[in-house]
Formats: structure tokens, sequence, C-alpha cells
């Protein structure tokens, strides 16, 4: 067991430490051994793989066959992602969404211990034996800490909500949230022809994959206008309560989508749905085109979650900064209030 | 020469491979990943390749060919670009859930060294 160095080991962004000690490697000679040998197999396989001059194979000529007569769609990608393959999109999509899960459940703030049984209690030892000192970590964490109160509302009282105001020549860092006006105008200007071209994709392009270039598209709206105008500008859209919604109706519109082809056509996401005479039109590909608008509501939602919550993630810096007295079996009651104090400060 | 491509994402798929085993920054560790996942992209879309090929759609300007001869001609192979695409999807989700369990670690230790990372700690 190994005690972080007093010094901590260059968090990245820490100033002064770009210099320092060289990157710590771990047996860097076996590593090399081990990725040359696999290196080497792989190169012995693919050299057997088939290459440029063979045939296609026949799920492959039987995808492009039937996205006509069958689909009357004229995108054989799309007409695997959402048809012939639609079980493995069907996975994809709920393998997606347990990620979001996964980072949503990892990125919350800390919740009341009061509600959980005493863990901090039950911890103790354990905590004392790793942080014998008990002491509220370092000089960079402090800073880190002061850093954090002013990202929240109201940390930096004297900072403008936009630049504009600033003279030229002012030191950095800037305070203000927004970015300048031209920022601000270029993001206005192209925000709309973005949001455009992702639906376009999805309704019209048939790109190949719909809805999942669709939906990173829409990301990257969301993200060109929360870099332009800053995040309490965009705090109405971005509400994990709004952005949730939208991605569970995704799921389940997609999981109706299937069942219904399986009761109506005695298959999982057989097409139900009337199909255009004419390809190239919007409801040519019948459920394809639908479980594809599914998808882009479920992978935008899903990806401004995942993205967002990364960003907002709150210090939970352990241990916390002013720890009780050590809560002893006797000293139930007073360390419960104590706990309840820290958390209280935590909220504020 | 298709082959180029092929042993091109062997190695990159080694070099993702060697960083994810030598070294102990955690958010290099997921560098290597991305590259170990980038390589695969590489392989499935040089494997879709055929000679002289179009891309899987069948649409041509007109008067030119039909769109069932399109389909029986010389295309790409669709099915690997599909998987092409999950294996994107799957990339980000990956990436996504691993950076925020660095973040989490860098938080709780004060360090983003692996070899650091030892103890539980509550």
């Amino acid at each position: 067991m190994s005690e972080p160095s007093p010094e901590g080991e260059a968090l990245p962004g820490r100033p002064g430490t770009h210099s320092g000690p060289p990157e710590p490697v771990h047996r860097p000679a076996l590593a090399a051994v081990l990725a040359v040998g696999v290196a080497a197999a792989l190169t012995a396989a693919l050299v057997g793989v088939p290459r440029e001059g063979a045939k296609l194979p026949t799920v492959a000529r039987y995808a492009l066959e039937i996205s006509l007569p069958t689909w009357h769609t004229t995108e054989p990608v799309n007409e695997i992602v959402y048809g012939t393959r639609g079980f493995d999109t069907f996975g994809e999509t709920f393998l997606l969404l347990a990620a979001v899960v996964s980072v949503t459940t990892l990125t919350r703030r800390r919740e009341s211990r009061r509600a959980q049984g005493g863990e901090q209690r039950a911890g103790a030892r354990e905590q004392e034996e790793v942080d014998p000192s008990g002491e509220a970590g370092d000089a960079g964490e402090a800073e880190a800490r002061v850093a954090e109160r002013e990202e929240q509302p109201g940390g930096v009282d004297d900072a403008p909500a936009t630049p504009d105001a600033i003279g030229l020549g002012v030191p950095a860092p800037e305070d203000s949230e927004a970015m300048s006006v031209v920022v601000r105008t270029a993001a206005r200007v192209a925000a709309p022809v973005l949001a455009v071209a992702g639906g376009y994709l999805v309704a019209w392009g048939y790109s190949p994959g719909g809805g999942f270039p669709a939906g990173a598209v829409m990301v990257g709206v969301l993200l060109l206008l929360y870099a332009g105008f800053g995040h309490q500008r965009l705090a109405p859209v971005l509400r994990p309560s709004l952005l949730e919604a939208i991605e569970l109706g995704g799921a389940l519109a997609i999981i109706a989508l299937g069942a219904l082809g399986l009761v109506l056509e005695g298959s999982f996401t057989a097409n139900f749905l009337p199909l255009a005479r004419a390809p190239d039109t919007i409801l040519s590909g019948g459920v394809l085109q639908a479980f594809s608008a599914s998808e882009l509501f479920e992978v935008s939602s899903g990806l401004a979650l995942a993205i967002f919550a990364l960003l907002a993630m709150e210090h939970d810096w352990s241990p916390d900064p002013d720890p009780g007295p050590d809560p002893g079996p006797h000293a139930d009651a007073d360390a419960d209030a104590d706990a309840d104090a820290d958390e209280d400060e935590e909220e504020q | 020469m298709i082959l180029a491509n092929y042993l091109a994402a062997a190695c990159v798929f080694s070099i993702g491979l060697y960083v994810v085993l030598s070294r102990r920054n955690l958010i290099k560790i997921v560098m290597g990943l991305s590259l170990m996942e980038s390589s695969t992209y590489l392989l499935l879309v040089s494997l879709a390749y055929r000679r002289g090929s179009t891309a899987p759609v069948l649409t041509s300007p007109p008067g030119t060919t039909s769109m069932s001869a399109l389909a029986r001609g010389n295309v790409a192979d669709p099915v690997l670009q599909n998987f092409c695409l999950t294996a994107i999807v799957i990339g980000v989700a990956v990436t996504g859930v691993f950076l925020s369990v660095a973040v989490r670690i860098a938080q709780h230790y004060r360090t983003l060294d692996a070899g650091e990372v030892r103890a539980l700690r509550g």
C-alpha cells in the first residue's frame, strides 16, 4: 500500500508541474515484447484475409439486392443497420443507454449519507489507516476548491456577462461566461445551418447510419452554442430532466417499433408501415426511417447528457474539508450531527 | 494495395496496446484504448473496399445505370460499413465511461498514476 506523494503526482492543469519528474511507466520492455507479439500475430492473420479483389460476401449481396424491392430505399447500409441487422442496432442502442446511465451515476453529486446507514462511520477505521493525518489535502487541492467556488453562479461577483466591455490588453483570465461578440455572432449563424443539416441527414439524406451521425451533429450544435454563450444561457435546454425524458422516449420508441414488427409481421423490427412507391422520399424505407429518427433522439440526448455531466462534474474531494472528531462507537449521535453539518456546508 | 491498410491497422492496434500496458497515467491509458478502437475502424472500412467499386448507394447520375444494375454491380461491402458504425458508437460509450471514472479517481486519490491507486478509500 503506497501513499500519494505529498507533492501530488502532477494533476494536469496544476501550474508548475509541466517540467516535473519524468512520466512513470510500467514495465515498458515487457509491454513492448507483448505489443510486438500481438502485432506479429495480427500481421500473420491479416495477410491471409481476403483483399480488394475478392467477391462480395453473400450476406452483403443479399442486402444490396433486397434494399430496393423490399424496403424501397437506395441506401443499403441503412437497410442493414436498421433492417437486416436491426437487432444488433437494438442492442447497441441499449449499450449506449447503459453507458449514459453509468456516466450520469458516476458524475452526480455526493449523496447525503444520512440515509445510507452511516457509511462514514463504517469507513472511519479504513479511512484513518489510509490517511492517518486526516488533513484535507494539499495546496493544489485548496486552489482547486477556490476555483470551483468561483465557477458556481455568483462565484465571481464582478464578472460581466460577456467580455465585450473589457478593454483590449487586459490580462487574462477572462471571467465572463460567454465569448466575444465575434464568436457569438458566428455561433448564431452556424448553429441553425448545422441543425438543419442534422435534420436533413436523418430525414432526406439517407446517410449511412441515419440517426447516429445526425445525433452527433445535433450534439455539435449544442456544444457550439455552449462554447459561444456559456452554460447559464443553455441551462434551460440542458436540464437533465428534459434530456433524460427525450433519451428514454427515444429508447421506448425503438422498443415499440421492434415489438410492433414482431406482433404485426412476425419478426422483430420487420416493416409494418406502408412504403412510399418512389425511393428517395421521406416515407421510403418505412420502419427504417422511424427507427433512424428515434435513434436521433436517443443518440443526441444521450451524448449531450454524458458530455455535460462530465463538464459539470463537481469536485467530490475526499476526505471532507473539516472532518469532525473521530467518530468512535460511543459517539454515534455526535458523529451523525457532524456528518450532517459537513453535508450542509457542502450544499452551500 | 489494401494490404497496407490492414498492416497499418495492426500497427496502430499494437501501439495502442503498448500504451495501455506501459503507461501509468490514466488519461494516457484511455488514449491508448481509443487508438485501439480507431484501428478497428480502419480495418473494417479497409475490409469493405473492393477494387474499382462504388459506394453502397443505389443512386447514380440519370441515364447511366439502373438502380438494380448497381445493386448487382461492383459495390463496396455495406455489412462491414455497418460494423464500423456500430464500433464507433461503442467506442464513444466506452471512452465516456472511462473518462468519468478517471476524473473520479483523480479527485479521490489526488493522482492520475494508476500505480498509486491501490487502497480503498471512502
